[in-house]
């Protein structure tokens, strides 16, 4: 398969993700703003904390603004100034997606462009302003209709493995991310409170899709420990790290089988270092240890990120010019 | 009853019933001919053509409302589907939907087969014109054409002198632009034998009008065009230097931000072939790799949808980025098939345009089966002189322009714009062309904001697959509309629309 075309694969996948794990956050925030008793710092300083963009945020609109749900909410919706607002992520994923449509299904094209129009349109700005859960619903039922269009209507070969890891990397990160969001969350709010502590924990496992499959597994007994490490180490939950991890390692294999190029034997040695790194070192983590452990998995993945796309250009001389599809 | 099911985006699906039981008023009546003008579907007094009858019925059927509905409805279709080109003015990024009217033109099959040979023989004389042109220039020596003509063309590369392209073949892919005068015959207007392009629409625009009426399809008896990628497949596989069953054929394009990349991705896709940029070639060995996630490949053909001088920079521009370096060395080794051949431009040239009947006449020892437009050669003294004087009457051209730039509409120009062009062709004569401003053929177009049907000129593109074993015409081709009132300019770029071309099954 063409090197670019890979890479491309991949951010498609990332970007895709991504938009659906940004709206999936926003409506779990809105519906914690609205029940638990935290103040609006607290509720929505997190949401832009992990999204890296703390940074940038407090430059343009002061760092006392993160405390505004409307300005955050804008912001990680619609800024294009934002690169992982809703709005980039959906318009990155439809332009990578359209520099590689050969190799899409056209269902997941269509998809992913009506998603596109619809966004950038002035439906979604009017929904926007009177319905706001339905433009989040909205975003996160559009990009899981493009994902399920890749596994149910694409080969099954290299194109979809390659958007499939970016699928599962990006994954990797977005839940180690929210984890940690919650975790500032809990940290910030009064430890005694009993409800309030089960709420936020009940919102995270919806922040990650993972309320009845948690209820599943610990029929109804929710506790820290439980939470974090069914989060961390369910192999069973598609969007658990260990699950993402492990999924992403096999893709791997199975892209490079055989004697592969530096960068390709790098990003498998990594990936399976960080595997055996969380099964090792995650079991029933103490509070104190969860922050820099999930910081130790944001950065493995990152690295492994920088390995995989090394590994893309092959084993033959790198690309002359960069055409690598990654806006951040 | 015709049923229209399309998804509205992010609604449910809207189902449009159509009734296809006679409705008054309905969109024929009152739909006029311009005076002096052939009408492709009606006669003078506003008739049916034969040949036309069931498309003609179909509308009759149709209230305005009901068409609105259907129309905008396929133009929602094709939005969503992402079928859309960008304009050249553009930096980066503007896509517009190509312009669809969906109310079909229809050619007979008795005209078909007349075009159709027409067209294999224009075809014929051109690929000869081109290896002699390259070759030994019989054609120059025994006065067919001018030297100078020749070697004063900005496309033609005398490099490639003696030299056979991989297969033989020069000229893959043709479109030949055709237009209908007032008498009703078709006319030549030019040939594309670089990179023509507009086939996708063909496909596309069939697509929706499958979907919105089937019924009067089914009647008519109109002759697919679906089987085009895979002839294209087997053109490009024909002329591939090594077996052509395990050969690499790939398409290359300029990347998302060219007006064509729909086309480049749609084509790759429905042959399922890779789609390649500059970049993800290198050259080894005059040997021509594709970089991949498993290693280098080997290509072996390139339908490449470059210009000339963006193939190669070792070969054409030393000091560009762009291109494959060392492409041109492997392709005169052999080794690699460029579909189209490079140096084309020479034949298509409008100025070689003019000789063209000429040559048919050298080569085949034929008449023309075709007619073409008068056209005065500004480096003809005669023809210039003529030309000077009657600018008011005629149409000017830049040889070497397309896509509707660098032209003077006599009839519709200013003093200023007259004397603009008077200047340029005194400065560089061998550079323009003039015909007669044709009164180009209408056809019923739908107009949006008047919710009716109005005539609006129309040209045909068909096109035409060359291989060792022969020739392929694509049935019909593309229609494109000049959407503006009173405008001759049917080109995408200039608010030009397109519309499905029917060509009737022979019985």
């Amino acid at each position: 398969m063409i090197s670019r075309v890979a890479d491309h694969s991949f951010w498609v996948g990332r970007y895709l993700d991504r938009a659906e794990s940004t709206a999936r956050l926003l409506q779990v925030t809105r519906s914690l703003a609205f029940d638990a008793e935290l103040t609006s710092l607290e509720c929505w300083r997190p949401l832009v904390t992990v999204s890296g963009q703390f940074p940038d945020f407090s430059e343009r609109f002061g760092a006392d603004a993160v405390g505004d749900g409307e300005t955050v909410q804008r912001y990680m919706t619609w800024s294009p100034e934002n690169p992982v607002s809703i709005r980039s992520s959906v318009r990155s994923a439809r332009e990578t997606a359209r520099s590689i449509r050969e190799v899409l299904s056209r269902d997941i094209w269509q998809a992913t462009n009506e998603l596109f129009l619809w966004f950038m349109g002035e439906e979604a700005s009017a929904r926007y302003m009177q319905d706001r859960d339905d433009v989040f619903r909205q975003v996160r039922a559009s990009t899981q209709l493009c994902l399920g269009l890749v596994r149910s209507t694409m080969l099954h070969d290299a194109p979809m493995d390659f958007l499939w890891l970016g699928v599962l990397l990006e994954r990797v990160g977005q839940t180690a991310r929210i984890l940690d969001m919650h975790h500032h969350m809990l940290s910030g709010a009064d430890a005694h409170h009993q409800i309030l502590q089960t709420a936020l924990w009940l919102s995270l496992l919806r922040a990650c899709s993972g309320f009845e499959a948690f209820m599943r597994r610990n029929h109804g007994r929710v506790s820290r420990g439980a939470v974090v490490s069914f989060l961390i180490s369910e192999v069973a939950f598609p969007r658990s790290l260990l699950y993402c991890t492990r999924s992403a390692l096999g893709v791997m294999r199975r892209i490079w089988p055989g004697a592969a190029s530096d960068g390709a034997l790098d990003a498998i040695e990594r990936m399976a270092a960080l595997d055996a790194w969380i099964v090792k070192e995650t079991n029933e983590p103490a509070p104190d240890d969860i922050h820099p452990l999930l910081t130790h998995v944001v950065d493995q993945v990152s690295l492994v990120c920088q390995a995989v796309q090394h590994g893309i250009t092959g084993p033959t001389a790198p690309l002359e010019v960069n055409t690598s599809a990654q806006q951040q | 009853m015709i049923v229209v099911t399309l998804r509205s985006p992010h609604g449910v699906r809207e189902t449009l019933a159509v009734n296809c039981i006679p409705v008054i008023p309905s969109l024929l009546d009152g739909y006029k001919p311009i005076p002096g003008t052939y009408d492709e579907m009606v006669d003078v007094e506003g008739k049916p053509r034969a040949h036309a009858r069931t498309a003609a019925d179909l509308l009759r059927n149709l209230t305005g409302d009901e068409f609105a509905r259907c129309q905008s409805l396929a133009e929602l279709a094709l939005a969503q589907q992402g079928v859309t080109f960008s304009v050249y003015s553009d930096q980066r990024g503007s896509e517009k939907v190509m312009p669809v009217c969906l109310v079909p033109r229809v050619i007979s099959a008795a005209e078909w087969v007349q075009t159709e040979k027409g067209l294999v023989q224009r075809l014929r004389a051109l690929q000869m014109f081109l290896d002699d042109v390259y070759g030994e220039q019989r054609s120059v020596r025994e006065g067919i054409i001018p030297a100078n003509l020749i070697e004063q063309s900005r496309q033609y590369i005398p490099k490639l002198r003696g030299l056979r392209p991989a297969g033989g073949i020069r000229i893959h892919i043709a479109g030949v632009d055709l237009i209908r005068d007032p008498a009703g015959t078709l006319r030549v207007l030019e040939d594309n034998l670089r990179t023509p392009s507009g086939v996708s629409y063909v496909l596309e625009n069939r697509t929706v009008t499958k979907r919105v009426f089937q019924h009067a399809m089914n009647q008519s008896g109109v002759r697919r065009v679906d089987e085009y990628p895979t002839q294209l497949a087997e053109t490009l596989r024909s002329v591939s230097p090594r077996d052509p069953e395990t050969a690499t054929p790939v398409v290359l394009t300029p990347g998302p931000f060219n007006s064509a990349y729909f086309e480049h991705s749609f084509l790759a896709r429905s042959m399922g072939l890779e789609l390649v940029e500059a970049t993800d070639l290198f050259v080894d060995g005059n040997v021509v790799f594709v970089r991949t996630t498993e290693g280098p490949r080997r290509v072996d053909v390139i339908y490449r949808r470059t210009d000339d001088a963006y193939l190669d920079p070792e070969f054409f521009r030393p000091d560009s980025l762009l291109g494959v370096r060392g492409l041109m060395r492997a392709y005169a080794a052999g080794q690699v098939a460029l579909v189209n051949a490079p140096g084309n431009g020479v034949a298509d040239d409008k100025a070689t345009y003019a000789y063209v009947p000429d040559l048919i006449r050298f080569f085949l020892s034929e008449e023309p089966i075709l007619q073409q437009v008068r056209t005065y050669v500004c480096a003809r003294k005669d023809d210039c002189q003529y030309v000077i004087e009657h600018l008011g009457e005629l149409v000017v051209k830049a040889v070497d322009e397309a896509g509707g730039y660098g032209m003077l509409m006599g009839p519709q120009s200013t003093a200023a714009e007259r004397e603009e062009f008077r200047g340029r062709i005194l400065a560089d004569p061998r550079r323009y062309i003039a015909q007669p401003r044709i009164e180009l053929s209408t056809s019923p177009t739908w107009i949006a904001d008047k919710r009716c049907l109005e005539p609006r000129r129309v040209d045909l593109r068909p096109f035409i697959l060359s291989r060792p074993s022969g020739i392929w015409v694509l049935p019909g081709g593309l229609t494109r509309v000049a959407l503006r009132e009173g405008s001759y300019v049917v080109n995408s770029s200039q608010g030009g629309g397109s519309k499905d071309t029917w060509v009737e099954a022979t019985r």
